[in-house]
Formats: C-alpha cells, sequence, structure tokens
C-alpha cells in the first residue's frame, strides 16, 4: 500500500479546499450558466447581493456538513471497530430526519426548535441501533451493527412516512418531501449561525480526540489497560460527532454516502492512523460536499437534490473501492 | 520495594450475578521482579484472573492488592503506568503501521489531547530493538505473521514502560525460535525490576521461565509456589487428566506425557 506523508497530503488538500470555496462563490447560473465573472461584485448589485446572501452562507454550510459528515463517518467506523458504518446506517440520520420532520409537523418551524428536535431523535437512533446489536445473539460484530442500524432507521422511515402521510398535502408535505431529499437551497445565514457552534464544537472534540480514536479502536481490555476511560471517551466522541451530524441534517436533509466512503479514500491515502486521517477525512469531506452542491446547483437550471447526487457518487466510488479491495471486511 | 506485587484475597467472581462462579475463593501472592506462571486447562479461569488483576473485573467478593493498595486508589492513568496487558487474542481492526501500534503504548503517558512526541517515538524504537523487530517498524500490521504479530504487541506493551506486565498466552502462536526468543527477553525484563504474569497451558512455557508457579483448575487455586512444590507428576497429572511424567535432563526440568499411561 502506497502511502504519503501526512503532512504533504494535508497542505494540498488545505490548499485545495479553500481554491475551491473560492471558486465556487462564482460558480452558479447567475448571469448565465457555470461562471460569474468576478468584476461583477463591483458593478452588478444583484450579484453581490446573491453571493453574500445565498452563495456564501450555503458553501459554507456544505463545507461544514462534508467535514462533520466524513469526521463522524471516520470516528464511528474506528470507534465501533466496524469499517461498513456511517451515520447513515446506524440511525443517526433517520432519526434525525423523523425529528425534523415531526418538528416541521407539530412542534414549530423555528430552525433551531427543528435542530434539537433532529439532534434528540439522531442520538436515539444512534443508542438504538447500539443496543440492540449489542443483544443479538449471531453473526460478528460488523454483521449485527449494520443489521440493527438497518432495522433502527427502517423504523425511523417508517415514522417518517407516517408523518407524511398525515400532513397537510398542500404546505407541510411539500416541505418535508423536499426537505428529505436532501439539499442545500434553502440555506439562509440564519441556518448557518444555528448549527455553527453544534459542528465546531463536534469537529473539534473530534479532531482534539483523534489519536485517543486510534487507542478506542482496540479490544476494550487492551485500551482500558492503556488508561482509557473507554466507555466515557466512547460517549463524549459519539455524543459530540452525533450532535453535530444532526444538527446539520437538520438543514441539509439526508446526505448519504459521504460518512462512508470519505473515511475510507482518507485511511487509503495517509494509512489508518486517526491522527492523520481524521484530519484528511474532514478535509476531503469538505471538498467532496462542495464540489457535489456546486454541481447540484448548477448543472440543470432546475435544482438537482445534494443527496441524490452523494448517493449516486459515493456508492459508484464504493463499487469502485471494493472491487480493488480498498475496503476489507472481516464479518 | 514491597515484595509482593499483586495480592488476591480469597476472590471470588461471577460474570452474572448469581451466575457460576468462575473463580471460587482464590489467594495468591505474586512476587515482584519474578515470572509467575498461572499454569491450568483450557476454560478454568486464568484470562478471568488476568482481568481481575488488571482491575478490568472487580471481584465480587474478596479483595486484589496491586503493591499492598487497592485498585480505587489508583487513578486509571496511574494505573495504566503500573500494569500492561497483552491479550491472548488482541484483534487490530484497522490496519495501523507496526510503529504507529506500539507508539499506542505511550498513551499512559499522554494527555487527553495529545498524540506523541519524539520522546515517545525514541521509546517505541527503543521497543521495536529489544524485541528485534527493527525492520517491522513501517510494515502495516494486516501484512505481519502470527510471529510477528506477537513480538509487536509484545514492543507495544514494552514501550508502556510498567513495572507489572500480564501476558495471556505470550507463546500460544509462536514456533520454537520465537518462543525461545520470547521467553529469554521475560527473563532479562525481570532482571530489570519487571514482574512478569504468564498464563500458559503448556507446563514447559512455565517451567522454562518462570520461578513462582500458580496451578488453576476449575476456579480455584489448586497449589502455587516452586518449582519443587508444583511441578511434580502428580500435580500435573491430576489437572491435566492425563499421566504425566518430569523429568530431569541436564539440570532442565522437562514435562512429558507417558505414552504407555
Amino acid at each position: 500500500m502506497r502511502r504519503r506523508s501526512g503532512k504533504q497530503v494535508f497542505i494540498v488538500l488545505g490548499v485545495g479546499t479553500l481554491v475551491i470555496l473560492l471558486a465556487s462563490v462564482f460558480l452558479g447560473r447567475y448571469p448565465r450558466p457555470y461562471w460569474m465573472p468576478p468584476r461583477l461584485l463591483l458593478e452588478d448589485e444583484l450579484a453581490r447581493r446573491l453571493v453574500f446572501s445565498l452563495r456564501v452562507p450555503r458553501l459554507l454550510t456544505a463545507l461544514l456538513l462534508g467535514m462533520t459528515l466524513s469526521a463522524t463517518g471516520a470516528v464511528l467506523q474506528m470507534v465501533f471497530r466496524n469499517p461498513l458504518v456511517e451515520p447513515g446506517f446506524m440511525g443517526v440520520t433517520q432519526g434525525a430526519a423523523f425529528g425534523a420532520a415531526l418538528s416541521i409537523l407539530w412542534l414549530g418551524k423555528h430552525p433551531l426548535v427543528i435542530e434539537l428536535s433532529a439532534t434528540l431523535f439522531g442520538l436515539i437512533g444512534l443508542f438504538g441501533s447500539y443496543f440492540l446489536s449489542r443483544r443479538l445473539r449471531f453473526g460478528g460484530w460488523v454483521l449485527r451493527l449494520v443489521l440493527s442500524g438497518v432495522a433502527v432507521s427502517a423504523l425511523f422511515s417508517a415514522g417518517v412516512g407516517i408523518l407524511k402521510y398525515v400532513a397537510d398535502p398542500l404546505t407541510q408535505l411539500p416541505e418535508i418531501t423536499f426537505w428529505l431529499l436532501g439539499g442545500l437551497w434553502g440555506v439562509t445565514w440564519q441556518n448557518f449561525w444555528y448549527v455553527l457552534p453544534f459542528a465546531l464544537a463536534g469537529l473539534l472534540t473530534m479532531f482534539l480526540m483523534r489519536w485517543r480514536v486510534n487507542l478506542l479502536s482496540l479490544k476494550d481490555e487492551t485500551a482500558f489497560s492503556l488508561g482509557a476511560s473507554t466507555n466515557r471517551e466512547r460517549m463524549v466522541l459519539l455524543f459530540a460527532s452525533v450532535t453535530a451530524t444532526a444538527a446539520l441534517t437538520s438543514i441539509s436533509g439526508i446526505i448519504g454516502w459521504v460518512g462512508l466512503i470519505v473515511p475510507h479514500i482518507a485511511r487509503r491515502l495517509v494509512g489508518a492512523s486517526a491522527d492523520t486521517s481524521i484530519p484528511v477525512a474532514m478535509l476531503l469531506g469538505g471538498i467532496f460536499t462542495m464540489l457535489s452542491d456546486d454541481i447540484a446547483r448548477s448543472l440543470l437550471a432546475g435544482e438537482i437534490p445534494l443527496g441524490i447526487l452523494t448517493s449516486a457518487i459515493g456508492a459508484l466510488l464504493f463499487m469502485y473501492l471494493m472491487i480493488s479491495m480498498g475496503i476489507k471486511v472481516r464479518a | 520495594m514491597d515484595h509482593k506485587a499483586i495480592a488476591a484475597k480469597d476472590v471470588s467472581f461471577a460474570y452474572h450475578e448469581g451466575g457460576i462462579r468462575v473463580l471460587r475463593d482464590v489467594s495468591l501472592d505474586i512476587p515482584a521482579q519474578k515470572i509467575t506462571a498461572i499454569l491450568g486447562p483450557n476454560g478454568t479461569g486464568k484470562t478471568t484472573l488476568l482481568h481481575l488483576m488488571l482491575g478490568l473485573l472487580k471481584p465480587g467478593s474478596g479483595e486484589v492488592l496491586i503493591f499492598g493498595k487497592h485498585h480505587g486508589a489508583y487513578s486509571r492513568r496511574e494505573m495504566s503506568q503500573i500494569m500492561g496487558l497483552v491479550p491472548q487474542f488482541e484483534s487490530i481492526p484497522f490496519n495501523f503501521t507496526v510503529l504507529e501500534y506500539i507508539l499506542l503504548g505511550r498513551s499512559p503517558y499522554l494527555k487527553p489531547f495529545q498524540s506523541p512526541g519524539k520522546e515517545d517515538l525514541q521509546i517505541a524504537e527503543e521497543a521495536l530493538t529489544s524485541m528485534g523487530i527493527v525492520g517491522l517498524a513501517g510494515k502495516p500490521v494486516s501484512e505481519l505473521s502470527g510471529g510477528e504479530r506477537q513480538l509487536v504487541h509484545l514492543a507495544r506493551v514494552l514501550a508502556q514502560r510498567t513495572k507489572i506486565l500480564l501476558l495471556d498466552e505470550p507463546t500460544a502462536h509462536l514456533d520454537l525460535e520465537n518462543q525461545n526468543r520470547i521467553l529469554n527477553l521475560l527473563v532479562e525484563l525481570t532482571e530489570r525490576g519487571i514482574t512478569i504474569v504468564l498464563t500458559t497451558h503448556d507446563p514447559n512455557v512455565a517451567v522454562y521461565a518462570a520461578e513462582n508457579f500458580v496451578l488453576v483448575n476449575e476456579g480455584r487455586i489448586y497449589v502455587e509456589g516452586g518449582l519443587d512444590t508444583v511441578i511434580t507428576p502428580e500435580n500435573l497429572s491430576t489437572m491435566y487428566n492425563v499421566p504425566i511424567h518430569v523429568e530431569n535432563a541436564d539440570g532442565h526440568t522437562m514435562v512429558v506425557m507417558d505414552k504407555n499411561g
């Protein structure tokens, strides 16, 4: 396996993130498809408003979303010793979706209320999957966790189905449906500011504890003998990462596959140690999601839901990685 | 230094409340700076005993003392600087390099948000050197052979720089050469003041390296003490349920199965 030095990869990705962030400001369909000449920012009032009140918060949210989903995926994979988990497979995303839909319907549409409700149900989803898998009496750990996650997710998506059924078909239903497809078209500065603290807290926790994540990927008795308070440290990491993921899901809807595929690519690039693979996953995830969102809002006259794009690209990459043996699982 | 590194007094333990007691009224002393071998057939509670010493499991009744004090008297961090463990089936689910893995042994000395630094790297490299596996440093753990793996696990616990090493079946996957190398190294470690507790189901491994022996059978201490008291044909034959001879050849004690019964 080839491994590049972590520092090199980090610099390339860091610069890449900034370049893509800046370039994406000028990507879009105004005044004509694909590229807006930068001088318009000085000349055109509409362009200025478009860029600063729509595109910039949207881009920053895409960046946060990608970083959070990928880092959370990496942390879940290592902490659960299971390379096949991601927030979407662990009941987190579907739980958050249920919480958000519930909120749109009954609890109130204030972004903060939606966010908190999404977070609460995201956490319920994660712990539900986890405890269910501990009670299964067959199959390996990898299989049990994936099965439990699938079952819990299915339960929540059935819940979302019921909510859709009872929703007002003229006002609430379209809102829930579009939101579920996953996308960032409605993102405002207000949305961004509300998720920023949750996202930053989660990202910072994962970044600071990244080396400990290696420790937590070992068997419990080994981690214990090395001084880790395994349960407490796992809880801190899971709580921080899932809170961040659920908060972002409350504005983005369901964005799948990023959290599964990006950590695998990161480990391929710089090796398995979370010390380097988590920061690299964060940057790669940010880039992946920003680029996907660029395509989502620019490619066609109508917007393509981001969730559909990431699923398509992610699933294709996953197939490629499986075939090329980049993913090894002992079930 | 206290001559007893670990002491267990009347320890009983069951994995489930009211369940079968895996260990019953176990009392034993682990002398400091010696190798103690815990011997016994498979499934007699050897690993459970190690986990109780480590503090991972808490005795249902009785007490375990480390250098005269309860586990509670030490913080998690202090404890991990005193005692290290190599489990029998150490699985490494992600493909770290050998060096990255060995650096995990430095965790007891790092702050919560700290990654290993230059000094830790140096200690990890020393551990590689003393195991004679410097060449493996950059290799992914998935590419190691069974024997190399065991050497790497030991290097990880050496990097932890603890006074006590708990080794669960340290020679189980090794060929004779590697077995020899590891046992000699363990003897050398005791000369540097380290206390070693190892479990094994192979009496010859115990006899080769250990000075103190504990025979465990069906959750009880059958007998403990020095070579002459413990390693006798009567004790071993009863324990393993097969006729066993203890022979003396060139000053080495050897345990052999009796073919003729």
